[in-house]
Order: structure tokens, then sequence, then C-alpha cells
């Protein structure tokens, strides 16, 4: 069973999961987005919704979960295909008036180290939010 | 389809860079939902969604960001990518039916970086996500 987010305190360090970049991932993700820049390989956002996907595959969101902000730097670049290596942390987490308002730090580094990417994302739930299970 | 065909060190305060126009469709949401394995019922379930604050289904906020990297790669090409960084509030909700217009204007110049407000709205003129992007130009 997957914990939800919504379970998980301040501080707490997801996994660090190693990361495939591969094409057919990053042209399912340039469609999805209808990114027509063909200059870079590997839009660099899609270097952050893997990392949101590798978080998904360890926790939940909570029902009505909103992202409310997010900051982002970019240092690396994507050729395909490669690995890489995402971490995350709840770096923030407070309630009020019945939402809870939760930071997280993520960042994201080739295999020898080298940091590619590296962002916040803010977000918000109702404390009373529950998770679905991940579709199979 | 739109590429980078300025020469960045040309980027003046004031400058505004190609904006980009999309259309959401819910289809489209889902196919996003599918890529980033995101699928919260706010975005992909019209039957959950009616019982929120928003009364049908929204965008996922990094979806319509990527409009935003967009407009930053298109001004800046490879640059964006390997030096790039942004700061943004999601504003308002982005609904299936929207046309949703990104665009961005260089603000100051600073560190030899160009520093830009970036902004996504809809077909109303409502913000939808607002902040700055800057990136490496020398």
């Amino acid at each position: 069973m997957t914990v939800s987010l919504a379970d998980l305190p301040m501080g707490h360090e997801f996994e660090a999961t190693r990361l495939k970049l591969s094409p057919e991932w990053v042209r399912e993700y340039a469609a999805a987005v209808e990114d027509g820049v063909t200059m870079p390989d590997v839009p660099p956002l899609a270097l952050t919704t893997l990392s949101f996907r590798a978080l998904l595959d360890q926790m939940a969101l909570p029902e009505g979960t909103i992202h409310v902000g997010q900051e982002l730097s970019f240092s690396g670049w994507g050729e395909q295909p490669r690995t890489l290596v995402a971490a995350a942390r709840i770096a923030s987490r407070g309630e009020r008036q019945g939402w809870v308002l939760m930071g997280l730090e993520m960042t994201i580094d080739d295999e020898s180290g080298t940091p590619m990417m590296s962002g916040r994302a803010t977000i918000t739930f109702p404390t009373t939010g529950r998770s679905r299970e991940p579709r199979a | 389809v739109t590429q980078q065909t300025r020469d960045i060190r040309t980027y003046r305060v004031g400058d505004a860079l190609p904006a980009v126009t999309k259309v959401l469709t819910q289809e489209k949401i889902d196919r996003y939902a599918d890529a980033s394995g995101d699928h919260n019922p706010l975005h992909i379930d019209p039957a959950f969604a009616a019982t929120t604050q928003f009364g049908g289904t929204i965008a996922h906020g990094m979806l319509v960001l990527a409009y935003i990297s967009e407009v930053m790669g298109a001004g800046f090409g490879r640059s964006w990518a390997e030096s790039g960084s942004l700061k943004v509030r999601f504003r308002g909700a982005a609904r299936p039916g929207d046309t949703v217009t990104a665009s961005g204007r260089v603000v100051r110049m600073e560190d030899e970086s160009a520093v830009c407000e970036v902004e996504c709205r809809n077909g109303r003129g409502e913000v939808l996500i607002s902040g700055e992007a800057s990136v490496r130009v020398s």
C-alpha cells in the first residue's frame, strides 16, 4: 500500500531514485505539453516532471491537492538516453484553516553526481484529504 | 514550430519574448496525467472535480508551466536548459476549453542574466501563473 503524502512529516526524505530519461518518455512528455521548441533535446521541465513522477512512485497525493508555487533552477543539459538520480524531502509543513501547506524540495543529478536541476514545489491539500490508490 | 532564432546577447530591457498560445482540452490534460503519472482526480475525474471549489476539472500546474518554459526556450534556446531558473505562483485554474497564452518580457539585466516577467493568462485575461524567470545571456 502506498503511503499518503498527508501522513508524512516535515523532514521526511524520499528514497533517492534512479530514473531513465528514455527517448520514448521524452516524446510522450513533449507531445503532452505540445512543446514546439526543438532546440533542446529534452525540455527542461521534463526533468521536473520526471522527478514528480518518481515521487508518485513512493507516495500518493491526497485528493484535491493543488500546486500553488514552483521554484526551479536548471544547471544541466539532458541528452538522451540518460540515467538520472532524483531526490526529494519535505522541507516545510504547516496547517491553516483546514488546509495543509507543504514545501517539497527536489533535486536531480546525473549519474556522476553533477546537479542538473533543483527546485521547490509548494502544494496544498485539505487536512481531511484522502489518497486514492495509484492506477494500475 | 517555435524555435529560438535571436542572438540572446541582443536582448534588452523591455523586449518581449515570443508568446505561445494553446487550447486546453480534457484529452490534453489526460495525456499529461499519463506522462507525469499524476492522476489526481481533480485533473481527470469530472465527477470528483465537480465536488471541489473548482466545480470541474483543471489542468495540472506543471502542464501550464510548461508553456512558460516553451516561451523561455523559444527566446533563449539552449541557455534556458543550461542556466535557467524561475519562481512562479499558480494564481488561477486552467480549465478544459481555455485558450492559454504564455508570454514573457525582459524587465532587468543583472549578473549577466536577463530577468523576465513571465505569465500565463486565459482567454478572459485572467492570470493563471505569474512570476519571474532568468537566464544567463553572456
